[in-house]
């Protein structure tokens, strides 16, 4: 299974591993009683893996203390702990834009998870069940649009939009991001829906159930896993997407959060801790929803870099 | 009958061919034609021009520029998410206790959750020369002549965006090769151990070339975003100082919104285009290669 | 299954028109020649949409009162404001105009970067109702009313009026024993040395985005090169950069840049090295005076620096062919977009802005300089703003800001040259070298 697509960075997906490695232990490690040069190699290794974690940490703990912190702290104690905890600059960066942002990253993020996955399900069960005339040149169009790029279609995607009348509105965003995901999340649906035993449909067929029907009450719940890791990946598409709503949202209220966050950087000027408080406003939700559940962004990862 | 009922089957398939050719396949075609006028934002009539474009980026020097910050970008992200972090998934793997191993698996992935334009402009504030971290941590270890505007100066700006992006992609590489290698039967381990191989031979013996399908993959994965390039650019410098830091996607934006030239914007798109294109055509070609030595 | 194969049928329907209708040619602003009708409307009423790039927290809710105030005299209007920063804005109102949606008043700089609207009949011809024979145009100062006047025509509502100046810290003149402020290049350079050596930066400067060093340049090339020469090469269908003036003022400006400019200046925002002036680390800070309510304690500043400082006009080099009287600077303004169904009630917001009481009150509320007459006074300004003002009417002309006076090409040409000139990555004659280039390029574009 091919799932590399083209069209998004490979930075989004998963941790995960974290929980699974727990399964795999109970392997014999013991640090064998070797010479010095061992001890010195290890004690490196150490070091190394100490100084990642400072590296990975120190940059996000800064941020969010400097959102507590005024101007002149963030200047003059850039290491030290803020004297108090200002929440009022949550609440400006809040007003600025943020919870705005955030509303429309959330909705147009949700809708495009809603139509991306029923779509692509839809399509992979007719790929795999139905016998459709010309199905080669389906799966080969797909396989194209693996490899099409969001930024190559800019400018008559520009055009277009504008002819549809969708140009700066939330459908714009929603469109492309379903039609350029299709692709990748087709072929991940359908890979795990060869592997349903046919005799699920033809049961359903005894029992008097149409194609559409047995689509919705019987193949839509067998695939829940694979759905729920294709919206995972999909979450995390829409989430950071950023040319399409860079060029195709021009109203600031209509903006999602990786554009308005830009944009509110060019308002706010110097008034720092309220841009730390803004970034940290935008990062923390993602983090904690990723420290809950890491078990299925392990999944979601193992599913969608293909096996 | 029979065939008017196999031609109903196409329902299953329209809602995403439609999209897919509406919204993805129309607009590339489009682009090729596009590359071929000269218009802009205000110009009322696009004129026909040929080649032009083309020509006008074999000859400009920024175009060129770009493509070489995009190539950099690639072989640093190759060093560093293919090279570096299978050595962290590794050590990860061989040397840290369960336990541990978990939350420092956890740690290293964060900052592949938070969105690039969080990552990008909190980098922009660290390499602040006046509130950032950086030259303050070098001006407390004495190394003051180490210190840079370095997004501020062409002969860094790239570079630290690309340091940027490392800080964001290594922790989400190394997961993946974390999976990777817990595939490996241990028994492989077992047998090197027994054999008298230490550490690193078992890793450069076993764990390098059991993991190849993933490197490869990740090769891939991590080659076309180098070329793809684009948020964590246009946050950080939109492709200045003195357009060091310009890559594809970024002179591409400039020309078409900034610099009144959508129809040159259109060419360099058809580059990106034909360059996806050949990473797309030679994942496949791996792919099936694999798919046959097996 | 049948309604299903009907939705597909009616899917289907619906694609091949959206495909028939995405192939027509590029998009383009629609010209038509039709000319809006400005006229004061009988009945006020409907939906104005208008863009400004003063998102700044300490300009944007000057125009939002105004907004709200006009909403109120007539309630039948209702008035869309967006407001963005100052360098989204460049992209935003190109992104807009290509898609039509263009607002029915926008903000715009006067220069080359007006013009584009007015070749692409997207401004209004205001002639008719702001000609400076007009009751309207009567209230405004004639120089300002000229920035936005192409081929005899007025196209703009100039807001503002603004001029480039070099703001300095008296105590840190005084610490450095410098006793009056520079009346020559090379004496401003051998200021910078003394303030070095008293512990200041000399000039705070940040080039982030690469305009605060083009509006060096602006003032520069004035100085260096004749005004004739100047016009013929920022018009773009003329240009040619080859006057040995242009290498002379970038020179000029690499000597500032070593001797008194903030290193590492193209890493800093304008108004992050702005702060180092506000807390007396950096002498000097060229800025706009619209900024000037910054420097108060209105604005933000510290009462000890507020109460000590003063302003110059960046001096000429003793040997300049050039215009020494030139003053950097113009007014921004307001278009009316030519394609708005709401024109006449566009025109008839705008003449509420600038009407005598909210001319005063862009004075009083935000420190900007208003270009209708007489409303600058001693109640609603501070003494620095009243200076700029009686220095700005001595100045021959205004010098446009290079990188809107100028055609895109040759002002990116510019912006990156220059930022490379700080950075010490290119020379003087490399960076007129593409300047040049780009200007052939414009020239081949427009001609």
């Amino acid at each position: 299974m091919m799932t590399a697509s083209a069209n998004t960075k490979p930075n989004a997906p998963t941790a995960a591993a974290a929980t699974a490695g727990a399964g795999a232990g109970a392997r014999p490690r013991r640090l064998p009683l070797a010479g010095v040069g061992r001890r010195i190699g290890s004690v490196l290794v150490w070091v190394g893996l100490a100084a990642l974690v400072v590296a990975v940490l120190y940059p996000l703990l800064w941020m969010v203390f400097s959102s507590f912190k005024d101007n002149r702290e963030v200047f003059d104690s850039p290491w030290g702990l803020p004297s108090q905890l200002r929440w009022g600059n949550f609440a400006k960066a809040g007003s600025a834009g943020v919870v705005r942002y955030f509303t429309n990253s959330v909705l147009v993020t949700s809708a495009s998870i809603l139509t991306t996955v029923l779509i692509s399900a839809w399509a992979a069960y007719g790929l795999v069940r139905q016998r459709i005339i010309g199905g080669g040149l389906v799966l080969g169009l797909l396989l194209g649009g693996l490899m099409l790029a969001p930024t190559v279609a800019l400018i008559p995607l520009f055009n277009l939009l504008q002819q549809l009348r969708i140009f700066d509105t939330y459908w714009a965003l929603i469109v492309l991001y379903t039609a350029f995901r299709i692709p990748f999340t087709t072929f991940l649906i359908r890979a795990y829906m060869i592997d349903l035993s046919p005799e699920v449909d033809e049961a359903a067929k005894l029992d008097g159930c149409t194609p559409a029907q047995t689509f919705w009450r019987i193949i839509l719940p067998m695939c829940r896993p694979i759905l729920v890791s294709a919206a995972l990946l999909q979450a995390l598409f829409a989430w950071n997407e950023f040319v399409f709503a860079l060029v195709f949202i021009s109203n600031g209220d209509l903006k999602t959060l990786p554009v308005g966050l830009m944009d509110m950087q060019s308002r706010l000027l110097t008034d720092w801790p309220v841009q730390f408080a803004g970034l940290t406003m935008a990062a923390i939700p993602m983090i904690v929803l990723f420290l809950i559940g890491q078990r299925q962004f392990l999944r979601g990862l193992t599913d969608g870099i293909g096996k | 009958m029979h065939v008017l009922n196999r031609w109903r089957s196409w329902v299953w398939v329209l809602p995403a061919l439609a999209l897919l050719l509406v919204f993805v396949y129309y607009p590339i075609v489009e682009n090729l034609r596009l590359s071929l006028y000269s218009w802009n934002a205000f110009s009322a009539h696009p004129v026909f021009v040929g080649l032009d474009n083309y020509k006008t980026a074999a000859e400009d020097p920024i175009f060129w520029r770009a493509l070489r910050n995009n190539t950099v970008f690639a072989v640093t992200s190759l060093v560093f998410q293919v090279g570096f972090s299978l050595v962290l998934a590794a050590v990860l793997e061989e040397f840290v206790h369960q336990r541990l191993r978990g939350i420092l698996r956890t740690i290293y992935f964060i900052p592949a959750v938070i969105s690039i334009t969080v990552a990008g402009i909190l980098f922009s504030f660290l390499y602040n020369p006046q509130i950032g971290l950086l030259n303050r941590a070098l001006g407390a270890l004495g190394l003051v002549s180490w210190q840079h505007s370095w997004l501020g100066e062409p002969g860094t700006a790239m570079w630290s965006i690309i340091a940027m992006s490392q800080w964001q992609s290594i922790g989400y590489t190394a997961i993946l090769f974390v999976v990777a290698i817990q595939r490996v039967p241990r028994e492989f381990y077992e047998a090197a151990r027994i054999d008298g191989a230490g550490r690193i031979r078992s890793f450069f013996a076993i764990t390098v070339p059991m993991v190849r399908e993933m490197t490869t993959l990740i090769t891939i994965l991590t080659i076309s975003g180098a070329f793809l390039v684009f948020n964590e650019v246009m946050v950080m410098t939109a492709g200045g100082p003195s357009n060091s830091s310009q890559v594809l996607g970024t002179w591409l934006y400039r020309n078409a919104f900034l610099n009144d030239d959508m129809g040159y914007a259109s060419a360099i798109a058809t580059v990106i285009f034909f360059i996806t294109l050949l990473i797309g055509a030679s994942q496949i070609y791996l792919s099936r290669r694999r798919r046959i030595e097996w | 299954m049948r309604s299903l194969t009907r939705v597909g049928a009616s899917l289907a329907a619906v694609v091949t028109a959206v495909a028939l209708a995405a192939c027509g040619t590029p998009s383009t602003a629609t010209t038509s020649g039709k000319q809006a009708n400005l006229s004061t409307p009988k009945e006020k009423k409907g939906t104005l949409t208008m863009v400004t790039k003063f998102a700044d927290p300490k300009y944007a809710p000057y125009f939002v009162d105004v907004t709200k105030a006009y909403e109120a005299a007539n309630p039948g209007v209702k008035i869309q404001l967006e407001q963005v920063g100052d360098q989204p804005y460049k992209d935003k109102i190109r992104v807009l105009s290509a898609s039509k949606k263009l607002p029915d008043i926008y903000f715009s700089w006067a220069g080359d970067f007006a013009n584009k609207f007015v070749r692409a009949n997207l401004a209004a011809d205001l002639t008719s109702v702001i000609g400076p024979d007009t009751e309207w145009g009567k209230t405004f100062a004639p120089a300002a009313l000229k920035a936005f006047q192409t081929n005899g025509k007025y196209y703009g509502v100039p807001i503002d009026l603004d001029a480039k100046y070099m703001a300095y810290n008296k105590k840190a003149f005084a610490k450095a024993g410098i006793a009056n402020p520079p009346d020559s290049l090379e004496t401003l350079l051998d200021d910078c040395g003394k303030l070095k050596s008293a512990g200041y930066t000399p000039i705070a400067l940040g080039n982030q985005y690469g305009w605060p060093a083009i509006h060096y340049m602006t003032q520069l090339n004035a100085y260096a090169v004749k005004p004739d020469t100047l016009s013929k090469d920022y018009n773009p269908a003329t240009g040619a950069f080859t006057d040995p003036g242009y290498v002379t003022a970038l020179t000029q400006f690499q000597s500032i840049v070593k001797q008194c400019a903030t290193p590492q200046a193209n890493g800093l925002s304008h108004e992050a090295a702005q702060a180092n002036f506000l807390n007396g680390k950096a002498a000097m800070h060229y800025l706009e005076s619209l900024e000037f309510l910054a420097l108060t304690t209105k604005g933000g500043a510290s009462k000890d620096l507020a109460d000590n400082w003063s302003f110059f006009k960046l001096p000429a080099s003793s040997s300049s062919p050039g215009d020494t009287k030139a003053l950097t600077g113009a007014p921004d303004g307001f278009m009316v977009n030519a394609q708005s169904e709401n024109a006449a009630l566009a025109v008839d917001f705008l003449k509420f802005m600038t009407n005598a009481q909210n001319a005063q009150k862009l004075t009083a509320d935000i420190g900007w300089l208003s270009p209708v007459q007489g409303s600058a006074t001693s109640s609603n300004s501070f003494p620095q703003l009243q200076e700029a003002l009686t220095d700005m009417g001595k100045a021959s002309q205004f010098a446009i800001w290079l990188d809107t006076v100028t055609n895109a090409d040759v002002a990116n040409a510019y912006l990156s040259g220059v930022e490379g000139l700080i950075n010490g990555a290119t020379t003087p004659q490399q960076v007129i070298k593409g300047v040049q280039d780009a200007a052939a390029k414009a020239k081949k574009q427009v001609g």
